[in-house]
């Protein structure tokens, strides 16, 4: 059976989720990858993250670039975007939406801040139907690598890492 | 090469590109459907209905079938009475540009000096064609052609590929566990599966890839080797799955070809774990 989820996301509903979900996505969503994600991290450490306006507290943010070719899952364990995981949830994002096995240091830090990480297919085209507006929200001079905010309804995706438990334990 | 030819060959070309970025070959949809009728675990068959499911919408839309659409890499066939020219070589180019437009292909071609395009820091193309092509391999042909071969290599599989040296012992059992090995970590690793395999075996680093990348020319999904068929086999043994969630269908099958080897007892392998959409390929004949 398939959870809906609506941003933004509450402390309840990332609760209730578990490793091996069939989800949906719906509503605003931020887009960012190896380029940004960093640059944000500095941010949140500085203690200027207000200075983007943007309010990451029960958001969603999908390891992806934006561009004229449409949306689509990178890597989520690349250095730059793994390791901006914990500091990003500390600041309240509560779902990573990517592709790929992630460390356990990694998974141990989503269970700290009560945030999860799950992995969605690299559908582009389907994506495409699915995505209904897109404005870049931060770092422009980074074009299609810049932060995205996204209006999405219905994003398919499964929790692959939840409560300290994670989908790829076996290997 | 009047005018008229070097629209055509564009044209063509241009063609030939949005279809290896948009559409399935018969063979891939069949080894899709297969796998989804043997697919025993949940999660791993929505993720096989999904990517077929995708691949469906991109082909009925001329749209790009992954948002990595690849850097285009060209295997050119030449049959024994036929001739290439430079300014044929020229349309193909533009032909290729052209097709990066219509695709469209995400713009990130590296603008800069040598530095800048190491550390990124001269910005990005915004032109979709600013993503200049591979080199040209040019190999012959039995039939009397010119045959353009067009494959969009993605970064993912480009990140987990491997070439390197293998001691072979005088056992192909050596170099096949050897490539199993390779190929089941970098298929773990990878995200974006189920995978095809693509193996080329040869004398140098350049030939193992130039073998690696002409397999996935000449491979099907509907014909494969006894070794071809072992390869596949022990990596899907190892439980990983679509996407990393478990199942029977790590990989759909492999294309592998073996070339001249050295007298030596080394052997020179190149693996790539092709992602869930490739081979992204499409050839088309310009004469």
């Amino acid at each position: 059976m398939k959870i809906e989820i609506t941003t933004p996301i509450s402390e309840e509903t990332v609760s209730s989720l578990k490793v091996g979900d069939t989800i949906e996505i719906t509503g605003c969503i931020f887009c960012g990858r190896d380029a940004v994600l960093p640059k944000i991290v500095r941010l949140i450490e500085e203690g200027k993250l207000d200075t983007l306006g943007i309010d990451l507290r029960g958001s969603v943010i999908f390891h992806t670039a934006v561009s004229s070719a449409g949306v689509g899952p990178t890597s989520s364990n690349k250095l730059e975007i793994e390791s901006s995981i914990e500091p990003l949830s500390i600041a309240g994002v509560k779902l990573h939406l990517g592709k790929g096995e992630i460390h356990m240091e990694t998974i141990e830090a989503l269970d700290r801040n009560n945030a999860v990480y799950a992995v969605i297919p690299p559908v582009t085209a389907l994506l495409n139907d699915k995505t209904f507006e897109q404005e870049i929200a931060a770092f422009p001079e980074l074009g299609m690598e810049a932060l995205y905010r996204l209006k999405v309804c219905r994003y398919p995706a499964i929790i692959a890492a939840a409560h300290g438990r994670s989908i790829y334990e076996q290997h | 090469m009047n005018s008229t030819d070097y629209i055509r060959i564009v044209s063509l070309v241009s063609d030939t590109l949005v279809k290896a970025g948009s559409v399935f070959r018969e063979d891939k949809k069949e080894a899709y459907i297969r796998a989804i009728n043997a697919e025993t675990n949940g999660n791993a068959k929505w993720v096989l209905e999904t990517i077929l499911e995708n691949a469906n919408k991109a082909e009925e839309n001329h749209s790009p079938l992954c948002d990595d659409t690849g850097i285009p890499h060209l295997l050119l066939e030449v049959g024994k009475y036929k001739a290439i020219s430079g300014h044929m070589l020229d349309a193909v180019r533009d032909g290729i540009a052209e097709g990066l437009r219509k695709l469209p292909g995400r713009p990130m071609g590296i603008m800069g000096n040598a530095s800048e395009r190491l550390d990124q820091s001269g910005g990005l193309n915004p032109d979709s064609a600013g993503v200049e092509p591979a080199p040209i391999l040019i190999r012959q042909c039995e039939e009397n052609v010119i045959r353009l071969h067009i494959l969009m290599f993605g970064g993912g599989p480009a990140i987990r590929a491997k070439t390197y040296r293998v001691f072979h012992k005088h056992d192909t059992g050596v170099v096949l566990d050897e490539i199993v090995s390779w190929a089941t970590e970098s298929v773990a690793q990878l995200g974006c599966s189920p995978c095809t395999l693509a193996v080329g075996i040869g004398r140098s680093h350049f030939e193992a890839a130039s073998l690696m990348l002409q397999a996935q020319a000449d491979g099907r999904y509907d014909v494969q080797s006894d070794l071809e068929k072992e390869i596949t086999q022990r990596v899907n043994e190892a439980d990983i799955g679509p996407l990393g969630l478990h199942g029977k269908n790590s990989v759909l099958a492999t294309f592998m070809k073996i070339g001249p080897q050295r007298a030596s007892g080394v052997r020179i392998v190149c693996v790539r774990p092709c992602c869930c959409f490739e081979p992204r390929i499409a050839a088309v004949d310009l004469d």
